[in-house]
């Protein structure tokens, strides 16, 4: 505690970044460092578990430092830990959880295991103040593409998922073949707003009738095969046009999906999360799309919706309060469910 | 002097306590790779049976590797954020030197020379050493002093420069531990000279805390001690893509986006 507020640590290292952040009463980002391994796995065209794992390792104790000198706060004035315990690669999380704990356990502070996919969510806590559930949220990522009710803190519903690709790694995957390389979702959307975005008409999949669930694949094939005739035919390929008319056959169909759930389960708002959530199309669409329904869209800034400490935080800090029990005994759990 | 050592580099983790006179509390697990889950409760064990608390811990040390990656990480990871937390310096011991100075007596009494620690790193790899059994300068007691480098060998490898080594010494044997033995014990009959070697028994085969404390009272009486910046893993494997990175092998998917 420091001048009557509750400050709770969260720790991140699910994927290639290591991030610690110090909130205060759940909602508050006293500090949120953010160490990204983005440069070291760009030279690999992805993240290689094995090199992310020791990475972490040797950042950790410097990003939880960083992230109390930051805050102005001492390890004996945090009153809870939080620490992503999963999804995410099983190597990564290790260093997190095993931090924490040997933490939690120096320090006599307890300690909250946090799903990764409710700590994207809690991000919206951060940015807005005021957000209570219930509401609907839409969790767009590299591994995630997912519909979730949230009825109260702490509870959270899925009600689509994606059933193939998570919308990230068609990103990717397209981007790498049409030479943007990693990581592709920023790149495709700096590219798109060169493009045409009707200049190719691939198919938008939108499963059965009132599905809530997503498949990319087909779309990724559909491009794939594209490119390929295009370039058998010798003519030269627009990437602008690709990135732009790919992007929108993705983000369209997330945004009609997104919207219909919200309505169907009678919300006023829908939040969005996730490193994909800083898409500006996919941000432009719901707008525009939830806003011809009188639904709110909530956006956390852009260093929200990357991976990182604070949005762990927050969502340790409402799990401690509804009743999880610290546990020094936490293990990672790479293939965590919502 | 209060120290604190932790083993997770193979199967089984453990955590010893050990004091300036040398009194050892221990807790193993019995459970295999349950490392993450166990290791602050094991911890804690181990403090309890020493009867101290955390806060009167002068030093934190990890056996730092070679050994299952993930393993070495858990304790290295712990052992740097104990130090940073509780401001008690750190030591790092090499998982090969903990394995040798706990076959050592053993060894010893079966009249070995030499005392072989071999982790099984599969298709017939290996991290090994080879540490010969002196006694100390003031002829107190004996300890095991390595005379071939720490490193990855193959098992066949190892052996035909271990003989080299022996040849030094005629009548000198080996004796052989780590789970170097389980996977490898045949090819170690097969290339070693008969009663050339001895293999440690399962009670002491298997790498455990108290070696790593011991070595780490050692060395803290020395002042060979680390901040928690300074204790890193010994992996002695580059992770497998930068090796490809390094020799130029990559997929070429990767290093030439653009083709399809």
């Amino acid at each position: 505690m420091k001048d009557g507020r509750f400050l709770t640590l969260g720790i991140e290292t699910s994927c290639d970044e290591t991030a610690a952040s110090v909130v205060a009463d759940g909602r508050f980002a006293m500090s949120n460092v953010i160490s990204s391994q983005i440069d070291i796995h760009t030279a690999y065209g992805g993240v290689v578990p094995e090199i992310a794992s020791r990475k972490h390792l040797e950042r950790i104790n410097d990003v939880i430092g960083k992230a109390l000198d930051d805050a102005g706060v001492s390890a004996g004035e945090i009153d809870l830990i939080g620490v992503t315990y999963g999804p995410g690669l099983v190597g990564a999380l290790l260093i997190g959880v095993a931090a924490a704990k040997a933490m939690a356990y120096a320090c006599d502070i307890p300690l909250v295991g946090v799903n990764h996919m409710h700590g994207h969510i809690a991000a919206n806590y951060l940015e807005h103040q005021e957000l209570e559930p219930p509401f609907m949220a839409l969790i767009v990522s590299g591994g995630h593409t997912e519909i979730v009710n949230v009825p109260e803190y702490n509870k959270c519903e899925k009600l689509g998922g994606t059933r193939d690709d998570a919308a990230g790694e068609a990103f990717d995957k397209v981007a790498r073949v049409i030479g943007l390389g990693y990581p592709g979702g920023p790149k495709i959307d700096r590219a798109a707003k060169e493009g045409d975005r009707e200049s190719i008409a691939f198919k938008r999949v939108y499963l059965e009738q009132g599905s809530l669930d997503f498949s990319f694949s087909g779309l990724k094939t559909q491009a794939l095969n594209y490119l390929n005739q295009e370039r058998q035919a010798g003519r030269e390929i627009n990437v602008n046009n690709v990135a732009a008319s790919f992007q929108e056959a993705v983000v369209e169909v997330i945004a009609d999906k997104a919207v219909m759930a919200t309505e169907k389960y009678g919300q006023k708002r829908i939040v969005m999360a996730g490193g994909v959530a800083s898409n500006s199309r996919l941000r432009a669409l719901m707008e525009e799309k939830a806003g011809r329904k009188g639904i709110d869209v909530l956006k956390p800034s852009p260093v929200l919706c990357t991976d990182n400490g604070a949005m762990i935080a927050s969502a340790a800090y409402y799990a401690y309060r509804s009743g999880a029990k610290p546990d020094l005994e936490l293990d990672a759990v790479p293939g965590l469910e919502f | 002097m209060k120290i604190l050592a932790i083993e997770t580099t193979g199967k089984y983790g453990s955590a010893s306590v050990i004091d300036e006179t040398g009194r050892i509390f221990s807790a193993a697990s019995s459970e295999e790779m349950n490392h993450l889950r166990g290791m602050i409760t094991l911890i804690d064990e181990a403090l309890r049976e020493a009867g101290i608390t955390k806060d009167e811990l002068t030093h934190a040390a990890a056996s730092v590797g070679p050994g299952s990656f993930t393993g070495i990480r858990i304790g290295v990871t712990t052992v740097r954020i104990m130090s940073q937390m509780l401001d008690i310096p750190c030591i790092a011991v090499s998982t090969l030197g903990a394995m040798a100075e706990r076959a050592l007596g053993r060894a010893i009494s079966s009249g070995a020379l030499y005392v072989v620690p071999v982790i099984n790193a599969r298709r017939h790899q290996t991290y090994a050493g080879v540490y010969e059994a002196v006694f100390t300068a003031d002829g107190s007691r004996q300890s095991a002093i390595p005379v071939m480098e720490e490193k990855q060998y193959m098992i066949e490898e190892l052996l035909e420069e271990l003989k080299q080594k022996m040849a030094e010494h005629s009548g000198a044997a080996a004796f052989f531990t780590g789970d170097g033995i389980d996977a490898y014990g045949d090819i170690i009959k097969d290339i070693m000279p008969e009663e050339s070697y001895v293999f440690a028994e399962e009670d002491l085969r298997y790498q455990h805390a108290e070696s790593v404390a011991r070595i780490a009272l050692r060395k803290a009486a020395a002042g060979n001690i680390l901040t928690y910046s300074e204790l890193m893993p010994e992996y002695m494997r580059l992770a497998e893509a930068e090796q490809r990175l390094r020799a130029g092998t990559l997929s070429d998917r990767i290093r030439k986006p653009v083709q399809i």
